[in-house]
């Protein structure tokens, strides 16, 4: 491994997190399969609507115990705003949108990820319960199944749409992120630039773990 | 019927009573909504809101049992207020005739009554005649002692305020349907009755129906279209096993049966052949001897000679007075005194009135045969409720039989139409038809015969039953066949006046019974069955022509209907004195000068008013006229109010005379009976459900069985409040003879009734449950608690009142 | 669309003998259930995956006092606009050519998705073979030419088959004699049902009928708005991202030897 790179996330954080991402990706194929008449063929390509609504729904459990996890260990870091800094950050769209002079720094997560992660949070519990009704829709009223198909149709939307936000920046929008989630290693210049007062934080906590270098204990 | 069910389309005004047309036959109902379409007004009386009540135009609760106070106040009603058919009362009824002196009614009796016997000597029961023998007439219908004033002073007493308080109708509503059934007395106007059940099933079960043709009369609705008295049968075929001879007391085709005294052929037909010396009375029974030597001939075939009175002597003879109906045969089998008894095709553990008494009579049988497609609570008694297996001796054979659609034959519904029906499946296992399996026993008893010899050897011996074909089977054509009749030698026919010369060959068929002989040359197994196939052997209960000619729905081409494809009888009272009709726009018969156009007419002769060939309308009777006056019966010329054997009051609001005097009781320990008894407060009647068939057969249907699951009561809301019972939570239902339980139906279809000043509560069960399956259901037979008693003209049982009470189960 | 048909269920003729009930089940091969008796002649209690259509009994005494039992046949009504058809997911429920809402029995995979969506309450899951089952207006029988089998067991005529426009004028006219409050229910709502009643009372008046049945607003919501919404906005944010990533460019790190902290990106306000 080259040399100065910053661990950015530990292992159990990284499985969780494609647990999730995985799971949301499946859940958003077969349930479009399933949506959608014109792409019923994903159905066949797993031996028939049954199966894929099988999968769609033990997929679904998958994705809920995912949450569960991903929940817990990422609600202080990206569920909780950071005041006041997060919201100039906000104010000035985190740079993303238009020049900036100066991004105002924020810690491990910036409030944009920290909105992505509430939404993910927040629709997906809605997607799991929704989902459990729809699951079982004799065990409850019609009008609560009701309300529930489009609780889970929004739900859809909102993930559906985020999924691609996230896409783009992982990948091309924000070059150097993606290694977070595979490796856990990040170069320093991307956290210098994505999250400089979380770098500050670290070498002010002595928690920083460079590679190449005696190190304190990593953190978990 | 008089008429058939389409023709109840014609109708202006249809009244339901005594039926639950919609439930019970539902097919035919459809013809009821018709008339409805066309502005008929359809009326249902009833002691229950039924599903038929629920298509009327209203419905009005009676307390069951009291038809005759009912309709005895329409008779009031009607002559009071002269609604009658005037020129019809006149002159096509007994109205003119005079009464004989020695006849007289006081409190409740008629003359002659004997209070020992409970029976009558009707000799007082007669109309005065003149030296010719022709009955004296006072067409002005002024004469204190003719039969119109006769009826006008029985019916005075039944007011408004009496039948009211009788049978808890209001005397609005009374006036109501008095009023709108009243309004067919118009010559242009046509009111039908239709009852079923409902009306035979009381101790005065003919005089209800009698009742109500004194009012058909009045208001001219016989022989009309949308008139009559209409019978509604069963699916049963209970039509065309009247018309064979299922009643102990009649030969095929309603011919006499032959009792102990009249033991010569000569006797019978003394006896049985009407006559008549008024020119102007056709007087068909005069035919007689024709028709009773041709069933003997048919019966017996060559052996039957003129020599031997045709086998007369081999005919069984009954006692004289004595009577053979199920009740009887039951009362003999619990005294012990039957040793082996056939249940073709019945279940009497769940049909027959008093069914404790039935179910232990049985017990006491040596053997016992039943046919049947299930088994059921009969053949299967021996393990019944409360009985131990093994204290009983009686051997019991059940032996399957090929379902209705299983097997080929006629079918004749109510309207006297005989429909040929075609086999829709071979029956399953070993099952045969009734006729096949009557062939069997018959050869197998022949055959001891031949071998052992036996008690009354020629008429075993000698019946001509060559119904087989050539394999073997049961041949029902053949059968068929001989029940229209054959020519067994060639006839030849001349009319010397007219010209004419029929030639008529050996084995063709007779093509009407107009040609049936009392010399032995033709055969018939039941009169009124020929013309059923033409000369030439065609079977027109096939036939399936719709034309309609005379639009009014008779279809003449569609199968046959007896007598001779008539389809509406007494037709000829549909048109004046001179034949023209009285209601032109529905011409169901019209005299054109030389001759009949419409439907088959009662007879070629011109209308009455030809003095000369003319003939009066009502043609079965010897005086040719409809009976206001009606002798027949053997409780009476006019039809009288009485009580139900069991019932809420100890007096009868009417007369000193509580029950129908010619009712004979029953004396065995298990015939009790609880008359007015505060134990047994409640009015019940019971009745068929839709979803089931009788006795309950179609319990083993799954789908029906699911649509009517289980033994229910029908409940009124304030009895339910009065008892504390909750709808849907099971009841116990008792009376003085047994009890059964039920789903209790809490209902506003049931309303109590004010009979006297009190107030009676009425309750209502199915018959078709019994012990036997579903096994999970509880219930039993619903006659566990009826008694046996019936109608002394019938003996069908009063399954329609008794007395109950009802507790939580 | 071949002919468009309409089952007319005139229920002033109906006389409850439910000849259709059974014939129905006899048809279609429909198991029977065992059943209690719950104080009622109406029996199973509601419509079942075994039990297309019921005669629904029901007693009411008008405004005037009269005691009046009310019959009615409940079944599938045949929308037009069919919400059992809007939500399922593998078109196991589909419009036939006669207008009539069938059943591809082999596609449906138990989703159970349709039995809310419909207004009247009609399909019914069948636990053992995962399954709904539903009245198919004996499609087949259609096909052939033949009546349903519920209009075909009918004796009265309450039960009639033919073409749209044939039947509600049958319908109309049905009512017009009838007059007081006699109406015809089913033209004038989703889309038009290819069942049609004349009703002797009210709509209001009879149990499980709803008075103003719609494709429920959750189901449009859903179906209408949110299915399209989904695409919309997957393709609005795949769009805007490329957009942005040529007008405004990716976030870059700085050069990692850099020690300027606050370096911006580059490029141009969007």
């Amino acid at each position: 491994m080259k040399k100065g790179m910053i661990k950015a996330t530990g292992s159990f954080e990284r499985v969780v997190h494609w647990c999730l991402a995985l799971s949301c990706l499946h859940l958003c194929v077969t349930g479009m399969g399933m949506m959608y008449h014109s792409l019923n063929f994903i159905g066949s390509m797993v031996g028939g609507m049954g199966n894929l609504k099988m999968l769609h729904n033990f997929g679904g459990i998958f994705f809920g115990v995912s949450l569960f996890f991903a929940i817990i260990m990422w609600w202080k870091e990206a569920g909780l705003f950071s005041f006041p800094e997060d919201v100039a950050w906000l104010k000035a769209a985190g740079g993303y949108l238009w020049d900036v002079d100066q991004v105002p720094e924020v810690g491990k997560y910036n409030p944009g990820q920290k909105m992505f992660f509430l939404a993910v949070a927040l629709f997906g519990m809605i997607m799991v319960v929704s989902g459990l009704v729809m699951w079982f829709p004799l065990s409850y009223s019609p009008q609560l199944v009701r309300t529930m198909y489009v609780l889970h149709a929004l739900g859809y939307v909102v993930i559906f749409g985020f999924f691609f936000v996230h896409l783009y920046l992982v990948t091309i929008g924000a070059p150097g992120s993606a290694p977070a989630m595979f490796t856990g290693w990040v170069t320093k210049g991307w956290v210098k630039k994505q999250h400089p007062k979380w770098l500050k934080e670290m070498e002010k906590e002595g928690t920083l773990v460079v590679s190449g270098k005696d190190q304190p204990p990593v953190r978990k | 019927m008089t008429n058939h069910y389409i023709d109840l389309k014609n109708s202006d005004c249809i009244l339901i009573m005594g039926s639950n047309a919609a439930e019970n036959h539902p097919i035919a109902f459809k013809w009821i909504l018709r008339a409805k379409e066309r502005g008929a007004k359809i009326i249902h009386v009833d002691p229950r809101f039924s599903r038929t009540s629920a298509r009327c135009d209203y419905h009005v609760p009676l307390r069951s049992g009291t038809d005759i106070a009912f309709l005895g106040g329409m008779i009031k009603h009607i002559i009071d207020n002269n609604l009658i058919q005037e020129e019809y009362v006149q002159y096509y009824t007994n109205a003119s005739q005079i009464v004989s002196p020695g006849f007289s009614f006081e409190d409740g009796l008629f003359s002659g009554y004997n209070s020992e016997k409970h029976s009558y000597n009707k000799e007082t029961w007669t109309t005065v005649k003149d030296e010719k023998g022709i009955p004296l007439r006072d067409y002005t219908l002024q004469d204190p002692r003719c039969v119109y004033q006769m009826l006008k002073k029985h019916y005075e007493r039944y007011t408004l305020d009496k039948v009211s308080s009788i049978t808890g109708v209001p005397k609005e509503t009374l006036l109501r349907v008095y009023n709108d059934y009243g309004a067919t007395g118009a010559k242009d106007k046509a009111g039908t009755e239709c009852y079923a059940l409902g009306w035979t099933h009381h101790t005065v079960g003919s005089q209800n129906i009698r009742t109500m043709s004194i009012i058909q009369l009045l208001l001219g609705n016989m022989g009309v279209c949308g008139g009559g008295i209409n019978a509604l049968r069963g699916e049963p075929n209970v039509q065309g096993s009247t018309d064979h001879a299922i009643l102990y007391n009649i030969l095929p085709g309603y011919l006499k049966m032959p009792s102990g005294p009249v033991d010569t052929l000569a006797k019978y037909i003394e006896k049985y052949t009407s006559k008549s010396t008024d020119p102007q009375s056709a007087n068909w029974y005069q035919n007689y001897p024709k028709y009773a030597v041709s069933f003997l001939k048919a019966m017996w075939g060559d052996k039957a000679t003129p020599e031997n009175e045709f086998g007369y002597s081999w005919l069984p003879k009954i006692d004289d007075g004595k009577a053979y109906s199920i009740m009887h045969t039951t009362d003999v089998m619990y005294a012990g005194k039957m040793k082996g008894f056939f249940a073709y095709g019945s279940n009497i553990a769940v049909s027959s009135p008093n069914t404790t008494k039935v179910r232990k009579g049985l017990q006491k049988l040596k053997w016992m045969v039943n046919v049947n497609i299930f088994d059921n609570e009969t053949s299967s008694f021996w393990k019944g409720p409360g009985v131990d297996p093994k204290s009983v001796d009686t051997e019991v054979f059940l032996l399957p039989a090929a379902a209705s659609m299983e097997k080929e034959g006629s079918q004749s519904n109510s309207g006297r139409w005989v429909q040929w029906r075609y086999k829709a499946a071979n029956p399953p296992g070993d099952a045969l038809s009734d006729g096949d399996i009557t062939m069997r026993i018959l050869d197998a008893v022949r055959e001891l015969y031949q071998k052992e010899g036996g008690a009354y050897p020629e008429q075993v011996l000698n019946l001509k039953w060559d119904y087989k074909d050539a394999f073997g089977r049961f041949n029902v054509h053949k059968v068929a066949k001989l029940i229209n009749g054959h020519y067994i030698k060639d006839v030849t026919i001349e009319d010397a006046a007219a010209g004419t010369k029929e030639v008529n060959k050996k084995g063709e068929t007779v093509p009407s019974f107009a040609k049936l002989m009392a010399d032995g040359s033709t055969n018939c197994g039941n009169w009124l069955m020929s013309g059923s196939f033409d000369q030439k052997g065609e079977n027109k209960m096939q036939k399936r022509g719709k034309e309609d000619p005379t639009g009014l729905g008779l279809y003449p081409d569609w199968c046959f209907a007896w007598p001779l494809n008539r389809r509406i009888i007494y037709n000829r009272a549909s048109c004046d004195l001179e034949g023209k009709p009285y209601n032109p726009k529905m011409k169901l018969l019209e005299w054109t000068g030389d001759k009949w156009v419409g439907d088959v007419p009662d007879g070629p002769w011109p209308p009455m008013a030809n003095k000369e060939k003319g003939k009066y309308p009502f043609i079965m009777k010897a005086d040719g006229v409809g009976a206001l006056f009606g002798p027949g019966m053997v409780e009476g010329p006019f039809p009288e109010h009485y009580e139900p054997l069991e019932g809420p009051l100890a007096k009868n609001p009417m007369s000193g005379q509580l029950i129908n005097p010619a009712v004979k009781l029953f004396k065995s320990d298990l015939d009790k009976v609880a008359n007015a008894d505060q134990k047994f407060p409640y009015v019940c009647t019971t009745y068929s459900a839709t979803e089931h068939w009788c006795s309950g057969f179609t319990r083993w249907q799954p789908w029906l069985l699911e649509a009517m699951p289980e033994a229910y009561v029908e409940i009124s809301e304030k009895l339910a409040a009065q008892l504390g019972l909750k709808n849907g939570e099971r009841v116990k239902v008792s009376s003085v003879r047994g009890e059964v339980t039920g789903v209790a139906m809490v209902t506003k279809r049931m309303t109590p009734f004010e009979v006297e000043g009190k107030i009676v509560h009425q309750v209502g069960m199915p018959c078709n449950y019994g012990w036997f399956n579903p096994v999970e259901n509880k219930d039993d037979s619903v006659n566990l608690l009826t008694s046996a008693v019936g109608c002394p003209n019938t003996f069908c049982p009063e399954y329609k009142a008794f007395m109950v009470n009802v507790s939580k189960a | 669309m071949k002919q468009e048909l309409i089952k007319l269920i005139d229920l002033s003729l109906c006389t409850a003998c439910r000849g259709c009930q059974v014939a129905c089940k006899q048809w279609n091969e429909l198991p029977a259930k065992r059943t209690k008796n719950f104080g009622s002649y109406q029996n199973p209690p509601d419509l079942q995956w075994n039990t297309w259509t019921l005669i629904r009994f029901q007693e009411y005494v008008d405004q005037r006092g009269t005691l009046k039992w009310l019959f009615r046949k409940d079944g599938c009504m045949h929308c037009t606009d069919a919400s059992c058809i809007k939500v399922c997911p593998t078109k196991a429920l589909y419009h036939t050519e006669f207008g009539s809402v069938s059943l591809d029995v082999d596609k449906c995979i138990g989703c159970k998705e349709c039995i809310p969506a419909c207004p009247f309450g009609v399909p019914k899951y069948n636990k053992e073979t995962n399954k709904i089952l539903k009245c198919d207006l004996c499609y087949t029988r259609l096909q052939a030419n033949q009546p349903p089998a519920c209009v075909l067991s009918c004796p009265t005529g309450a039960l009639q088959i033919g073409d749209k426009d044939a039947m509600l004028k049958k319908a109309y006219k049905r009512v017009k004699e009838l007059g007081g409050d006699a109406n015809v229910y089913g033209d004038k709502f989703v889309g038009g049902t290819h069942v049609v009643y004349v009703l002797p009372e009210n709509p209001q008046v009879y149990d499980n009928l709803p008075e103003n049945p719609q494709v429920p607003l959750s189901i449009i919501i859903w179906k209408d708005i949110l299915k399209p919404a989904g695409l919309l906005v997957a393709g609005t944010v795949v769009a805007g991202a490329f957009l942005h990533y040529i007008t405004h460019g990716p976030k870059t790190p700085d050069d990692e030897t850099s020690d300027d902290e606050t370096t911006c990106e580059g490029g141009k306000e969007l």
